[in-house]
């Protein structure tokens, strides 16, 4: 037993010879890290939340512990920011996405050397006229605006077909070609109740960038919304939980005295949109196999429900 | 003189006052409306008998006064169908090989008759000539289904150029205009610029109801134009200038009826032949007398009409059929009859629509509602926290409502067809509808992990956000309309937002 563990002299040399030539390589041609990759390749966590402090101290802290934003955004790059901004409501009812946290993502960007930062989302019910509310309303607009984001209205002349390779109901979409064109497509919906899919999170949030989304509410709202994941996943997926509708979704009141908020401080990052809708949902109250499209997008090996599989970093503030 | 230019600067200004009030954002067209409306004739005129208002009353008053002071100066200084003519007039008069216009003798059988009928078929409960006929409206309508569509593709057009540099604008929705609506609106507008051309104003003379009016008020008013025979030397420039035809040197006179008011033969005339003063007593007996048959019948029939326009009057009298699948009406406008019978199809609501949803018909109200317009479901839906359609009609056929009034609003009650709907058919979840009710009437019943929708109708007030949301062909819910509107429930919510008071845990669920 004692045996297998010894060198012999000639291994030992060798290895540590070309160890050597490796490492003096790799010092030379600046890139030290590649090494420490070799020995660490899951550095960078499946997963972080952070939870009990404010969406743009939240944002900071999970980039910081997700390796920092210049993981996701490389210099001169163009990123496309996707919050949910579904519904004419202001902030407070928690049917669209925070805007602080939009704003924070946006600077992020800048920071990281972004050349462009695109903000977009097809409204349900795409009038102009509704889009317009929905974006002034939900403070987007001004918060993309003051960290310089693009805000980009819909249209009808932007979409382009892409067919999903593998989809089983959703064969083609119609996608936003900023989305198509851009180097960095990050995710941001925001988690809240759903009255015909039970949750809204960022699977759900990406019906926002194609234009025939009443096809997926005809052929199968679940398997519609895992399908599209198979064309492209976001390369990052930011979930605010900040204030967080529990019922009457997906609009939530026009009222925001009357709309059913928990105010549940958290926020989530992941590449994994799977693992990222799973644990938004144990943060609702639910379990993740309990939502169609989870468990569909699972089984497609689009990404990973079981959270215990996952590195996941958690930090209350 | 000044006069000339004083109108102008004005019928100008009431021009361009008017596009802004069409094309205008909606904070600009209920500004402008609450004070450029009153001081039209006929919304005046409709709007105080279906809904007194002070406002109104004095405009009209304003109207009637100063006509029997001045002569039909409204037609040539706040008409804005006439500020559109006197261009036209003007454009054409440049393209002509001999500019200017001549007497013509007046169309008096056409116009009292035309006027009459208009009266006739107001006071039996239809608007459909007046809504043809009256000025306001048809330039409303002008405005509306050309210059609006015009205005909103260059817009539109600029937004597609500024694209490539990262500019990103809202674009603008043109108002959805059926070719029926359409072909009749460039009718009455090819003929209107074919009299201008040709005929200079005739059209006010002989088709509108509201000039025909004033004409009898302008047979006694106290300011008049006079030719004085002794000094004219015949050199026809007045009759040149007259855009209304209604000078006539060879017999010394001036048709008062037919005069506009636009004193462009004050000008005209070198030696002042051509007067502006207060009538001579003796002066009018002869000169007056063809049309005080006229005149007589003409003021008869509007006084009654006036009475007849009364609300309970006219229920009584009306003949208005309840159709089987009436169109629905904006929130306001109380109930069928009333929409239909204070209606002039002047297309402001149309044009302010943020939604659009509201479009002119053809013949949807039936023969004596033509234009009028109707709640267009299958093209839109009406918005939630909006109210501006009733806060602009100019003659109160869709009454202002406060927005919490508007919110419980009932104009028409949706039905869901479950014998296409594609959870009750396939047993998969859509939700599209319920997704965008905005009263929370759509409620889903949870049976083994699929949410099926039901209606609750007392908190349905007909925004038809469901019927354009629903992707089935043909659609599972429609929206059918409430001919008399109601009111709806208020939803008060079962699960109240809680304050949480308990310190944040730092526990995650995973």
């Amino acid at each position: 037993m004692i045996d297998t563990q010894k060198f012999n002299r000639r291994e030992v040399i060798s290895k540590g010879l070309s160890f050597g030539l490796i490492a003096g390589g790799a010092a030379i041609l600046g890139k030290p890290d590649f090494l420490l990759a070799k020995e660490e390749p899951a550095r960078i966590p499946d997963l972080v939340a952070v939870k009990n402090g404010e969406p743009d101290a939240m944002f900071k802290k999970a980039i910081e512990l997700m390796g920092g934003m210049n993981q996701f955004v490389k210099k001169g790059q163009t990123v496309v920011v996707k919050p949910n901004i579904g519904f004419p409501r202001v902030p407070e009812v928690g049917a669209t996405t925070n805007p602080l946290l939009i704003k924070t993502l946006i600077e992020s960007c800048y920071t990281a050397g972004a050349k462009r930062v695109y903000v977009f989302d097809n409204v349900v019910t795409a009038t102009p006229g509704n889009a317009r509310n929905c974006y002034k309303l939900s403070g987007i607009e001004e918060a993309s605006k003051a960290a310089r984001g693009i805000v980009v209205p819909i249209d009808d002349f932007s979409y382009r077909e892409v067919k999903i390779p593998g989809g089983k109901k959703l064969k083609t979409a119609d996608v936003h070609s900023l989305i198509l064109d851009c180097d960095v497509f990050i995710n941001a919906p925001v988690l809240k109740h759903h009255s015909s899919a039970h949750l809204s999170i960022a699977m759900k949030n990406l019906m926002g960038i194609v234009k025939n989304r009443m096809e997926y509410h005809l052929t199968g709202l679940d398997q519609c919304i895992a399908d599209f994941c198979m064309y492209r996943k976001p390369d990052l997926n930011v979930v605010d939980a900040y204030r967080v509708l529990m019922s009457h979704g997906p609009s939530g009141p026009s009222n925001p005295r009357s709309a059913n908020v928990q105010m549940k401080k958290t926020l989530l990052l992941s590449k994994d949109i799977v693992a990222i809708d799973a644990a938004a949902a144990r943060i609702f109250g639910k379990e993740p196999e309990e939502i169609d499209y989870i468990r569909i997008a699972h089984a497609q090996k689009t990404g990973n429900m079981n959270l215990k599989e996952l590195k996941i970093v958690t930090y209350a503030m | 003189m000044n006069l000339i230019r004083i109108r102008k600067v004005t019928s100008g200004i009431i021009l361009i006052l008017f596009i802004l009030l069409f094309l205008g954002s909606e904070k600009l067209s209920v500004s402008l409306s609450t004070f450029l409306l009153p001081f039209q004739g006929i919304p005046a005129l409709v709007h105080t008998v279906t809904q007194p208002e002070a406002l109104c009353i004095i405009g009209l008053i304003f109207i009637v006064v100063t006509t029997l002071f001045f002569g039909r100066v409204y037609c040539s200084f706040l008409c804005p169908l006439g500020a559109l003519q006197d261009l036209l007039i003007a454009g054409s008069q440049r393209f002509r090989r001999q500019p200017g216009h001549s007497f013509s003798r007046p169309l008096n059988g056409l116009r009292y008759s035309l006027l009459a009928l208009t009266v006739a078929t107001a006071l039996i409960g239809s608007l459909s000539l007046v809504s043809l006929l009256d000025p306001t409206s048809l330039a409303g309508r002008i405005f509306t289904h050309f210059l609006q569509p015009l205005f909103v593709w260059t817009y539109n057009l600029g937004i597609l150029v500024l694209k490539p540099l990262n500019i990103y604008l809202y674009p603008k929705q043109t108002a959805f205009v059926s070719l029926s609506v359409l072909a009749v609106t460039v009718v009455f507008f090819l003929l209107m610029m074919y009299l201008a051309a040709t005929r200079g104003r005739l059209y006010c003379n002989t088709f509108c109801p509201v000039g025909t009016f004033l004409g009898l008020l302008s047979h006694i008013s106290v300011f008049h134009f006079t030719l004085n025979q002794k000094s004219c030397s015949e050199c026809v420039r007045c009759e040149n200038m007259c855009k209304a035809g209604c000078i006539d040197p060879q017999t010394a006179s001036i048709d008062m009826s037919r005069c506009v008011g636009c004193f462009n033969c004050l000008n005209a005339c070198s030696k002042a032949t051509i007067i502006y003063q207060r009538r001579r007593s003796q002066t009018h007996a002869h000169t007056w007398s063809p049309a005080r048959r006229g005149f007589i019948l003409g003021s008869v029939a509007a006084a009654a009409g006036f009475i007849a326009f009364n609300t309970n009057i006219r229920t009584f009298l009306v003949t208005h059929a309840a159709q089987a699948n009436p169109p629905v009406t904006p929130p306001g406008s109380l109930n069928t009859k009333h929409f239909t019978q204070a209606c002039t199809a002047c297309s402001l609501c149309v044009s302010v629509c943020p939604t659009q949803v509201l479009t002119p018909t053809f013949m949807d109200f039936g023969v004596s509602g033509l234009l009028q317009p109707k709640m267009n479901y299958e093209k839109s839906f009406c918005e939630y926290k909006c109210n501006i359609c009733g806060k602009v009609c100019p003659t109160g056929a869709i009454l202002a409502l406060s927005l919490d009034e508007k919110k419980l609003t009932q104009i028409g009650k949706a039905e869901l067809l479950k014998d296409v709907c594609v959870v009750f058919v396939d047993h998969r979840n859509c939700g599209a509808c319920g997704e965008v009710c905005p009263t929370h009437a759509i409620r889903f019943v949870d049976k083994e992990n699929i949410l099926y929708p039901e209606i609750d109708k007392q908190y349905c007030i007909g925004c038809g956000a469901c019927q354009l949301a629903c992707p089935t062909a043909p659609r599972s819910i429609i929206v059918h309309a409430k001919p008399i509107h109601k009111k709806a429930e208020k939803y008060f919510s079962p699960e109240t937002a809680v304050e949480q008071k308990t310190p944040p845990d730092q526990a995650f669920p995973f």
